[in-house]
């Protein structure tokens, strides 16, 4: 995958995250003063719903890319763990601190420890933190990406579990806006902002994958150099 | 309108930080491309674009296919 389509992804992303946040601030409308704690605050919806859809695709491009490095042992499958794993972490981080800003002026607490949704989305980024960590200080080899790959594998359940969390056990994180049926009150000109969110935050993480894959594939080349020297000294 | 500043903040605050992230990656492809290229100039190769892990793994796989 060439530089220039990587770049147009990563720039045509940014710049749709940057209309959506100006969108989000300045056209869409707020929500009714008594409706929440902290009216204002709601608007920072249009960053968490978008990163938080661009986490579930890092996280099935982790389980992907596992299942392919697993099963098939293909290197474009271990190229796409590390690409799922690196977004997964980014997204993954910038959902639950937007999260923490709405909770602190919402809630009046970042964080409620008895809510499922939240809890699971934390364990799935911390599995994303475990594995960019992990393959970054462990020595790469067939036993490495095997255990790493089954953590992608089976971190994955996590993430329907997160999804439907909020179906099953309302506590306190606000239930579905988008494909929730009769209970759905999206206003349409928010559900407009929101989708041009969540089609910026696709294109973006997009990019970004594709161009981790490409540093895998450098830091993979890097080694076979340095293999090559090794046995010609 | 305190709260719209908040979240100007808060908004201009993530937004430097996926612009950091972007750069630091871009950064990382850069440096490599220019390392790797330094490498095979020096070693006078062409491009390898080989996985050397997974060649070992379809190594043992054929190994013990074959043993």
């Amino acid at each position: 995958m060439g530089e220039r389509i990587r770049i147009s992804f990563l720039g045509l992303g940014f710049v749709g995250i940057m209309s959506t946040l100006y969108l989000g601030l300045m056209w869409a409308p707020s929500v009714a003063i008594d409706a929440f704690e902290s009216p204002a605050a709601q608007k920072i919806f249009y960053w968490h719903v978008p990163s938080a859809w661009a986490a579930f695709i890092a996280f099935a491009v982790l389980f992907v890319g596992s299942a392919l490095w697993f099963f098939k042992r293909s290197p474009t499958g271990w190229r796409l763990h590390v690409a799922g794993a690196e977004a997964g972490l980014a997204t993954g981080l910038m959902t639950v601190w937007s999260g923490t800003i709405w909770g602190s002026a919402e809630w009046g607490t970042p964080w409620d420890w008895s809510d499922v949704r939240l809890n699971t989305f934390g364990l799935l980024t911390l599995l994303a933190l475990f594995l960019v960590l992990g393959r970054r200080s462990q020595p790469d080899g067939v036993e490495t990406r095997d255990t790493f790959s089954t953590f992608g594998l089976f971190g994955f359940v996590l993430v329907p579990f997160t999804y439907i969390a909020t179906r099953f056990w309302v506590i306190r994180h606000p239930g579905p806006v988008v494909a929730a049926g009769r209970d759905g009150s999206l206003q349409s000109d928010m559900a407009l902002v929101l989708l041009i969110g969540a089609i910026s935050f696709t294109v973006f993480i997009i990019g970004h994958i594709l161009t981790s894959m490409h540093i895998t594939k450098l830091e993979q080349r890097v080694e076979m150099l340095q293999s090559e020297i090794d046995r010609s000294v | 309108m305190e709260g719209m500043s908040y979240l100007t903040v808060a908004y201009l605050g993530m937004i430097s930080g996926i612009a950091i992230w972007t750069w630091t990656v871009f950064a990382r492809a850069k440096t490599l491309e220019a390392r790797i290229s330094a490498i095979e100039t020096s070693l006078g190769k062409e491009e390898i674009e080989a996985d050397s892990i997974a060649l070992q793994s379809a190594n043992s796989d054929n190994n013990e296919a074959t043993g």
